[in-house]
């Protein structure tokens, strides 16, 4: 372990209590500050994301959660007026440099998003599309992966029979797992989900949380979610946003049962937000 | 109670008045439609398709003037399609909120809506008179012209009704951004970005201004693009005037052909539409 805090949280800490055996850091965000425009939505951001666990990001609308998911695999780098300052570490390499090409970035960082986004396409070209950006399989290989990752996804039950109809015909928590499948068949080493629940049922809610405690034995997972019920039941890792800047990072059953500061215990409690 | 009346009265009111209107509007479409119909079906005939056009009373067709028609229109596709496709995606993918963007826009909807003989005064200009002579290629040029804004406005306008979403995710997979366009917003927008293509060929088979000043019009049978060229348009502008009955007999029966064909490519647009959602 190679930490090296820039700030007074003692995140090393809080991922030994939560994760024995301890964990590395996949990404390691260091000073990083993020401007809309003139907009200062990050301020002074350190943090790590330990590998293969789960880390939540919770706060208010506005707080730059979503914002610094966002960075770490340069969405924000689709839009002019957005830019990025500071460092972000990934297996050493700054993935806020000019050198390190988008596309090799996002196909080992991958992105669920908030609403499912189903390409309109059968499910299995769905799958095919982002492995094809990538890899060169011959047909069964590409059969093989899909099967894979579909069950690894948990949806393949509901779709062998179907892989050649339109994904547009799913039911939206299946279109959700969908979106996770494909996301996992590129085989990226990072998962970001921009709250991939807040757009579904109950149900199909707690089908993508089980997935979640799966896929963490293989993939480092960086959550961000509204809901704190959620952070508590799938995050090993809290940390807390707010205004822009991070407050808080703790041991999950740390951060919502005894959490050090008073904006952190508020937010918690309900008191704004 | 009376305020309710009231209300209920006008609510009938404009009901009326405004069923009535459509009522009119429609009459004036089915009137047109009806002429057509009663003038032209005894006007057709194999003779129609299987003839070219002759002298009054030597029982003439428009073999030559619809397949004149379709050969410039055809071009007039190939070359119109593709730039009016790109230029469409430029504005809808990289365009937006840019001032080279905005420009571009601009000047997209100044051509959609300039009167069609400019456009073919236009092309007199940079085709005919260079070149020395009327032409099937100037006629084919002229239509291009008419086609490429009403594809660019289509396609722009489809495209900004796929959801940022869509494309993000395509990108989080890693795709560079000629894939995103590709495999997913064109397809996402297809239906509507073919029925834009569709509806700027209805346009360009009505249009007879631009063919006056570019591809003229030919009496005889040819293929040939460098000379003049036959088109349904000018056939039936030039026998609807003549004072021989089996000339306007003749032209009744090709607005009745180009009125057909213009309404079987937006039916079929709609179909294509309905069938993609």
């Amino acid at each position: 372990m190679n930490f090296a805090p820039e700030t007074s949280i003692d995140i090393a800490s809080a991922v030994n209590r939560a994760t024995a055996p301890s964990a590395e850091a996949k990404i390691k965000v260091e000073k990083l500050n993020f401007f809309y425009g003139d907009n200062h939505a990050l301020k002074n951001i350190n943090f790590e994301i330990p590998e293969k666990r789960v880390t939540a990001m919770i706060g208010p609308s506005g707080c730059g959660k979503s914002t610094l998911l966002r960075i770490f695999n340069r969405m924000y780098q689709l839009y002019p007026g957005q830019r990025a300052e500071g460092k972000i570490l990934f297996d050493g390499a700054d993935l806020l440099s000019k050198d390190l090409d988008s596309t090799v970035v996002r196909s080992r960082i991958g992105m669920v998003f908030q609403k499912p986004t189903p390409f309109p396409m059968s499910i299995y070209d769905n799958i095919a599309f982002g492995v094809k950006l990538h890899e060169r399989l011959s047909k069964a290989q590409m059969d093989e992966r899909v099967e894979w990752c579909l069950r690894k996804a948990a949806i393949w039950e509901e779709t062998k029979d179907r892989l050649h109809t339109s994904a547009l015909g799913m039911s939206g928590g299946q279109q959700q797992r969908l979106c996770i499948a494909r996301t996992i068949a590129v085989r990226p080493e990072v998962i970001l989900l921009d709250e991939p629940t807040s757009a579904l049922d109950p149900i199909s809610t707690s089908k993508i949380e089980d997935l979640i405690d799966e896929l963490k034995q293989e993939f480092t997972i960086v959550i961000v979610t509204h809901n704190m019920q959620q952070a508590a039941r799938c995050a090993d890792i809290t940390s807390f946003f707010y205004l822009g800047e991070l407050i808080e990072v703790a041991a999950s059953n740390e951060i919502f049962t005894n959490p050090r500061e008073a904006r952190t215990r508020d937010y918690i409690t309900g008191r704004f937000g | 109670m009376s305020s309710l009346a009231r209300r209920r009265a006008t609510d009938y009111t404009v009901k009326v008045v405004s069923t009535l209107f459509a009522a009119v509007a429609l009459l004036l479409l089915a009137w047109i439609l009806w002429t057509l119909v009663i003038r032209g079906l005894p006007a057709m005939g194999p003779h129609v398709f299987t003839r070219i056009t002759m002298p009054p009373g030597a029982g003439g067709g428009l073999l030559n003037a619809i397949v004149g028609s379709l050969i410039q229109i055809a071009i007039a596709l190939v070359v119109g399609t593709p730039i009016g496709l790109m230029c469409g995606t430029f504005l809808a993918e990289n365009g937006r909120n840019t001032q080279i963007g905005n420009a571009v826009r601009f000047v997209n909807d100044v051509l959609l809506s300039a009167p069609s003989i400019l456009i073919g005064l236009f092309v007199y200009q940079i085709l005919v008179m260079p070149f020395g002579g009327f032409s099937g290629w100037a006629g084919a040029a002229a239509l291009a012209v008419i086609v490429i804004p009403v594809v660019v406005r289509t396609t722009e306008d489809m495209l900004n009704l796929v959801p940022i979403g869509l494309r993000e995710a395509a990108f989080a997979l890693g795709a560079p951004q000629w894939k995103v366009v590709t495999f997913v917003t064109w397809r996402a927008a297809r239906a509507g970005i073919v029925t834009g293509i569709l509806l700027a060929v209805a346009r360009a088979a009505g249009e007879t201004a631009p063919l006056l000043f570019t591809s003229l019009g030919n009496n005889s049978w040819s293929l040939d693009m460098n000379s003049p060229m036959a088109s349904l348009p000018i056939a039936i502008y030039q026998y609807a005037a003549s004072p021989f009955d089996d000339w306007v007999a003749l032209a009744w029966a090709g607005a009745l052909l180009i009125t057909v064909g213009v309404l079987t490519l937006n039916i079929l647009s709609r179909l294509v539409l309905a069938k993609m959602k």
